[in-house]
């Protein structure tokens, strides 16, 4: 009798621990948030601090000058891309609820109304519809860019963090495995061995590819002169990340911009082409080389991971979805290999 | 008692007493090629670890992570479910060197026999030395090959010398049977 009260009283205290230790994530999320981000950004910097270190430099001189070099590039490239980035993120925003929409709209419905007879033209209120997606769609950037977090966060707390997890990430790592216990000692030394070794494969090359793609995605949209093309290439080189639909979903900003804007069908056909040779470039010479689909996760399991971002953090939960689901996949399927060669259960 | 040519330490013998960190490091094979200076650096990468008596270190079968270095202490190593004793270590000796190059199974269960503190240095270390000093990783990774290869030529000759005996024994054999 004592026995099961005692153990229904250790499981209330579980309970209550897992409630609490739940509501304590929930409270401190936006927190959380940074933190991830900021880890996420050391962990694709690692590599570079440790090339550095290894032509003799000291780690702090390393990640100081990763540091410069960051804020250079943020410079030049924000001279050139920030600006034009928010004027198009507004531009887009007021358009949008002004009028943008029209001329393409009522084209669509002419053509409705000629060819498809049946359909009547009025009750589908398409140009209402499409306003309130796109507006909708332009108010989640803007809400990841201004209040997801705020801009003091991402202009000094994130590159803080940043500074300190790649300076001293791996005291912090060897800290934390000294105070693990002698029984799970080695299998927690293996178990983060083995996911560095798959995960910083797997996140460098998500990020390489994201970012060659994106790049390359505003440079054919800009000699395109698509409008709001920093915007949309950016979007496809985040995009990119999702397999099979990822590519399409990049274009098609594109290309509905292409016709709102008054566009005929051989910008059309210039605009894929881009995108098609740009997703060439990354099939044939970038992804063999940042081995970034080596985490095998099942199409099945990357659309749900992309509805659960989506459905808890909105577009970018959904474009940081991928990896995440990665992350968990590697985590959890290496913790369960160790538990097991270990036999610790 | 005749130690064992995978875990007897063949290469060093009677360092008893308390040492500094410094000298224990400085004379464990796979460090020898290392200057002060960056035998100083290796030991901020080692891990501290503290066993109680009796406490296992690894069980046979468990996959392999890396060596200990026994600062202070003392460690059996044993096979089997019987215990059958294969090398008894102590201060300044070391074990599980085989580990930093393979992950294989360890092929026996190593215990404190004693309050041991003791200095950890695995494979993911050796990974990230060789990453961020290749200079260091690469002279530790070669005084590792060098130990390697006295091992298996210590294993050839005792090979060697018990196939002559099996050869002298089965003559043995066959004379008596003869006769």
């Amino acid at each position: 009798m004592d026995l099961t009260v005692g153990r229904f009283l250790r499981f209330l205290v579980g309970i209550f621990f897992i409630v609490v230790i739940g509501w304590l994530l929930y409270s401190l999320r936006q927190i959380i948030t940074i933190l991830i981000i900021a880890t996420l950004i050391a962990y694709i910097l690692d590599p570079v601090a440790s090339y550095l270190e290894s032509k003799g430099i000291s780690r702090i001189l390393a990640t100081t000058i990763i540091f410069v070099s960051i804020f250079l590039i943020l410079i030049v490239g924000g001279w050139l891309l920030i600006p034009g980035l928010f004027n198009e993120l507004f531009a887009l925003q007021n358009r949008l609820a002004v009028s943008g929409t029209d001329d393409f709209v009522t084209a669509i419905e002419t053509f409705i109304k000629n060819k498809i007879t049946f359909i009547d033209v009025e009750t589908l209120n398409l140009k209402e519809k499409i306003d309130s997606i796109m507006a909708g769609f332009s108010d989640e950037l803007l809400a990841i860019l201004g209040n997801a977090f705020s801009i003091i966060s991402v202009i000094v707390i994130i590159p803080f963090i940043v500074f300190f997890l790649l300076k001293d990430g791996r005291n912090m790592k060897k800290l934390f495995i000294s105070y693990i216990p002698n029984r799970y000692f080695e299998m927690t030394l293996n178990v983060l061995h083995k996911i560095d070794q798959q995960l910083g494969g797997y996140l460098r090359g998500q990020f390489t590819e994201a970012s060659v793609v994106g790049a390359l995605s505003v440079i054919a949209l800009w000699l395109l002169d698509v409008p709001y093309f920093t915007l949309i290439g950016v979007f496809a080189g985040l995009a990119n990340m999702i397999p099979y639909v990822g590519p399409v979903a990049g274009a098609v900003p594109a290309i509905v911009v292409t016709l709102v804007n008054g566009g005929d069908f051989t910008r059309i056909i210039y605009i894929v082409t881009a995108f098609a040779i740009v997703q060439l470039i990354d099939n044939i010479v970038l992804q063999p080389m940042v081995l970034s689909k080596s985490v095998n996760l099942h199409p099945l399991i990357i659309v749900l991971a992309i509805l659960i971002g989506g459905s808890f953090f909105g577009l970018l939960g959904m474009l940081l979805a991928v990896p995440a689901a990665g992350i968990i996949k590697v985590t959890s399927s290496e913790l369960y290999n160790g538990i097991k060669k270990f036999r610790i259960i | 008692m005749d130690e064992d040519t995978m875990w007897g330490n063949i290469f060093h013998k009677e360092t008893k007493g308390e040492q500094s960190i410094y000298s224990v490091l400085s004379k464990i094979p796979i460090f020898k090629d290392l200057n002060k200076k960056e035998l100083k650096a290796i030991e901020r990468i080692l891990h501290r670890r503290n066993y109680k008596t009796n406490e296992v270190i690894f069980h046979e079968g468990d996959p392999g992570v890396g060596m200990y270095i026994i600062e202070n202490g003392k460690v059996n190593i044993t096979l089997g479910k019987e215990q059958k004793l294969l090398a008894a270590l102590s201060n300044g000796e070391f074990f599980g060197e085989m580990a930093l190059l393979s992950e294989t199974p360890r092929t026996a269960t190593a215990t404190a026999a004693a309050d041991t503190r003791m200095l950890g240095f695995f494979q993911s270390d050796l990974f990230g030395l060789l990453e961020t000093n290749p200079r260091r990783g690469n002279k530790i990774l070669h005084r590792l090959a060098q130990m390697i290869v006295d091992r298996l030529r210590f294993s050839n000759l005792e090979n060697q010398q018990l196939k002559l005996k099996i050869v002298e024994l089965e003559e043995k054999i066959s004379t008596k049977k003869v006769s």
